[in-house]
């Protein structure tokens, strides 16, 4: 019986050892707490691609729609024949260098949107910090490119938009929209027309907001756009988690309100 | 004082008493290991009376009185296993309280009433079952007998809720109401409101599943322990009879868990779609290899159970040359299912791949491929349990052929549609091809159902070409009931793993942040060794408990007339 017991116990120790095994041979993907990103004034190219690195794939949640082949154009591998994104962002749009491409592409990313695919990317230098930004831009050029992202750059303005808050600093009503209080201005600010079409102008990837006044009524727009996820549209869950949760941050409370009582009049 | 310095201090002041440290291995792995062990030992405690009500109710309603002492036996082995849970299920609180000192005081802020049910449910449970359990001998004739297997039955819903319960807590910290912030007072959420969020009854159906697998699976390993230790020939068919029970079952519910396994999984996404992709996409990706691995394991396993067990039944000859052809298809599901499909992969490992997928094997990793594959691996375990089950019959009635040619219709027709499913999802959207994963399910679930129907019909009457020669089983068998229930545990481990993981620096998903120095979700070579080590632990725990059962009591086998006697009630 002690034979017996001996092989039991081998078989059972065997497969645990290589269950084992297998699950440690495999890449070992630790998922890490996001950490506020610092740079120093003498931060060098490599640090900066190094941190956009973890940006890109941690709290920036990138790869969750780039590196897919469905959602958005890939970037880190050939996209259509044209290279990686290093290799191609200078192309893009005639008279916007690499870096400037990037940045509108994080700034407003409805600005210039690829063929054969939808408008559904976040503004991204509203959830970002204009470090995190950075640092994404230098590591996006890295992919093929040339890095010419510096420290100068980090407090900078948008090369592109002068009207843009610093470099996507958190924002503030005071410079969002022009600290306009007129709701039109503010949609067109927010990049709303990006994913929700109103008045027969935008995009039918989000709810078609011309009668949103007779499905939601102010409080319940309100709180949409200070929280998001805190309900889906029918039809739209597959959607759900991709409007951006910083507006709440960036309009002050007259702007908010403005917005909110607009669209509660679009009945 | 400034704003910043007013911040570290707030955030000083937060973390204070947060966490407790436990020395040598840290407070993450003694949560770790108390949670892993008491579950495992709760899945125990649940899935075995399921098993055994049902093989008591079919001692009772069968007459056939072997069943009736299979469930008596263990049953006997529930009263240790109670005791090993509650003494774990007391470990885990007490490292949750002294641990994670503010995250147990925010869920008790919550759930309180529910813990007090809780607590009340066991005991009740616990006094059924001693009920149940010393009332056996008492109660085995006429009406009071079918009180007895009633009270097997309130044995199991106690069980029941006393899991819907513990589950509610879990899946709360998952996914909690959207309206919950991390500003909401916790004592002003109402209770109902809690429990019943999005992922609470995916995951109590996933774990009633996975609960019966569970306990076929341990009963499969106890049968074979003591058949292997058998003295006679008489105790060897008895336990042989009994692991052949204890596999029907773990591979019968084993076949339905993936169905509640894809409502739980849609359920996430349609909660959080970020959630859902870090689970499918982001840094578990690579778990869901391991995953096929073992299930692969699991149904290569139990096949070939299946295959050696004909060797024992007259009349199997005739279907050997078609397990071949089984296996091939086992093969080729598994190393389908096998292939990844969307991993995190840096610069250079796209770039070797030429893309975000691999240029071949990326058309294998998609959902059309991987749902074709397992539905396929279904109806191929199904096919191999239905040639088990005719092995020594022939079939009298007049329809037989004609039934034969029907059942063989069914499995061509929903083999084809699992097909041609499979091939037109990759020509349509995402959205269209998740709808075609319906339509296969429902092809292969109405096979195995229609063709069960006609088989029982025509197993009437049947022509006996001899009985099964209980016992005479080869030890390999035997051992591979062993590695069917280190498997069966081990993935319990790992699919608890990427439950709780995918939640990563949250105690409460966006709600309650983790602050504490375990705050990173370990990657899955850590995470294999724990889940190793908690199998270990569970797995020479129970040996301990199967041990103090021989001690308590001589072993139920029965005579080789009678055992050849009720041997048409299993699979014949």
């Amino acid at each position: 019986m002690w034979a017996t017991n001996a092989k039991i116990v081998g078989i059972v120790l065997g497969t645990l050892a290589l269950y084992t095994l297998i699950a440690n041979k495999i890449p070992q993907v630790q998922s890490e707490v996001p950490q506020t990103l610092t740079l120093g004034a003498n931060v060098t190219p490599e640090q900066l691609v190094a941190a956009g690195e973890k940006v890109f794939n941690g709290i920036g949640g990138c790869p969750t729609c780039h590196g897919l082949g469905t959602r958005a154009p890939n970037l880190l591998t050939d996209e259509k024949g044209q290279g990686s994104i290093g290799a191609r962002c200078g192309k893009r749009e005639p008279g916007k260098s690499c870096k400037q491409y990037l940045y509108e592409s994080l700034d407003q990313p409805g600005a210039y949107v690829v063929e054969g695919y939808q408008p559904i990317m976040p503004v991204m230098t509203k959830q970002l910090s204009p470090e995190q930004v950075w640092a994404v831009i230098a590591f996006l050029e890295s992919q093929g490119g040339t890095v010419d992202v510096t420290a100068s750059d980090i407090p900078a303005t948008s090369p592109t938009s002068p009207t843009s808050p610093g470099g996507g600093g958190a924002g503030g009503g005071a410079s969002f929209a022009g600290g306009s209080a007129d709701p039109k201005a503010i949609i067109q600010a927010a990049g709303c027309l990006a994913c929700h079409k109103l008045d027969g102008q935008g995009q039918v990837i989000a709810p078609d907001l011309t009668h949103v006044g007779s499905r939601r009524n102010a409080e319940s727009i309100r709180k949409k756009i200070l929280d998001p996820a805190s309900s889906v549209a029918k039809g739209y869950e597959k959607l759900a988690g991709i409007m951006p949760k910083s507006f709440g941050t960036m309009m002050n409370a007259a702007q908010l309100e403005a917005l909110v009582q607009y669209l509660a009049a679009q009945k | 004082m400034t704003d910043s310095a007013l911040l570290l201090l707030q955030a000083a002041a937060d973390t204070t008493h947060a966490y407790g440290e436990f020395p040598v291995i840290g407070a993450r792995a003694f949560i770790w290991i108390t949670a892993e062990v008491h579950l495992m030992f709760a899945a125990f405690v649940l899935g075995v009376p399921m098993f055994a009500v049902v093989t008591e109710a079919i001692g009772i309603f069968g007459g056939d009185e072997r069943y009736d002492r299979l469930s008596k036996e263990f049953t006997r082995l529930l009263l240790v296993a109670y005791s090993a849970t509650a003494i774990w299920g007391a470990m885990l609180v007490f490292g949750l309280s002294t641990l994670y000192p503010r995250f147990w005081a925010y869920l008790t802020a919550i759930f309180a009433p529910s813990m007090w049910l809780y607590a009340a449910l066991f005991f009740i449970e616990s006094f059924t079952l001693y009920l149940y359990y010393y009332g056996w001998d008492r109660w085995k004739k006429g009406r009071a007998k079918v009180g007895h297997w009633t009270l097997g039955i309130l044995l199991n819903v106690w069980g029941t809720i006393v899991m819907f319960i513990a589950n509610s807590w879990l899946t709360y910290m998952m996914s909690p109401p959207r309206d919950i912030t991390p500003t909401t007072d916790p004592t002003t959420i109402k209770l109902w409101h809690a429990i019943a969020n999005a992922t609470w009854m995916p995951i109590n159906v996933h774990r009633v599943i996975a609960n019966v697998v569970f306990g076929g699976a341990i009963v499969g390993a106890y049968a074979s322990y003591r058949f292997l230790a058998a003295r006679t020939d008489e105790e060897r068919a008895h336990y042989d009879w009994m692991g052949y029970v204890g596999n029907f079952i773990a591979m019968s519910a084993l076949i339905v868990l993936p169905f509640a396994g894809y409502w739980l999984g849609r359920e996430i996404y349609q909660y959080d779609q970020s959630m859902g992709i870090t689970m499918m996409g982001g840094f578990m990706s690579w778990l869901w290899v391991i995953q096929a691995f073992l299930i692969a394991v699991l149904f290569l396993t139990g096949n070939y159970y299946l295959w050696i067990g004909m060797g024992r039944i007259p009349g199997a000859e005739r279907f050997r040359p078609y397990t071949k052809y089984l296996l091939i298809v086992l093969v080729l599901g598994a190393i389908v299912w096998g292939t990844p499909h969307t991993m995190i992969a840096d610069s250079k490992e796209l770039a070797a791949m030429g893309g975000s997928h691999h240029p071949f094997l990326g058309a294998l990793g998609v959902m059309s491929a991987k749902n074709t594959a397992v539905n396929l691996m279904i109806l191929t375990t199904f096919l191999s349990f239905l040639l088990y089950r005719r092995a020594n019959t022939r079939p009298v009635v007049p329809w037989a052929r004609t039934g034969t040619i029907i059942q063989g219709a069914m499995f061509a027709v929903a083999a084809a549609v699992v097909l041609f499913y499979g091939i037109r999802g990759y020509f349509v959207e995402a959205i269209v091809r998740i709808g075609f994963s319906v339509y296969q399910v429902l092809a292969v679930l109405s096979c195995i159902v229609f063709v069960t129907v006609i088989d029982i019909l025509m197993a009437r009457g049947a022509q006996s070409l001899g009985a099964i020669r209980w016992g005479k089983m080869p030890p390999r068998s035997q051992y591979a009931l062993f590695i069917l229930a280190v498997t069966f545990t081990w993935l319990m481990g790992l699919m608890g793993f990427a439950r709780s993981g995918i939640r990563q620096y949250w105690h409460v998903w966006q709600v309650m942040q983790d602050t504490s120095k375990y705050a990173a979700t370990p990657a899955l070579g850590y995470a294999s060794k724990m889940i190793s080590l908690c199998v270990l632990i569970f797995l020479s725990l129970v040996a301990f408990v199967f041990w103090l059962g021989g001690l308590a009591e001589k072993s139920t086998f029965v005579a080789t007339g009678e055992a050849e006697k009720g041997a048409r009630h299993v699979g014949h």
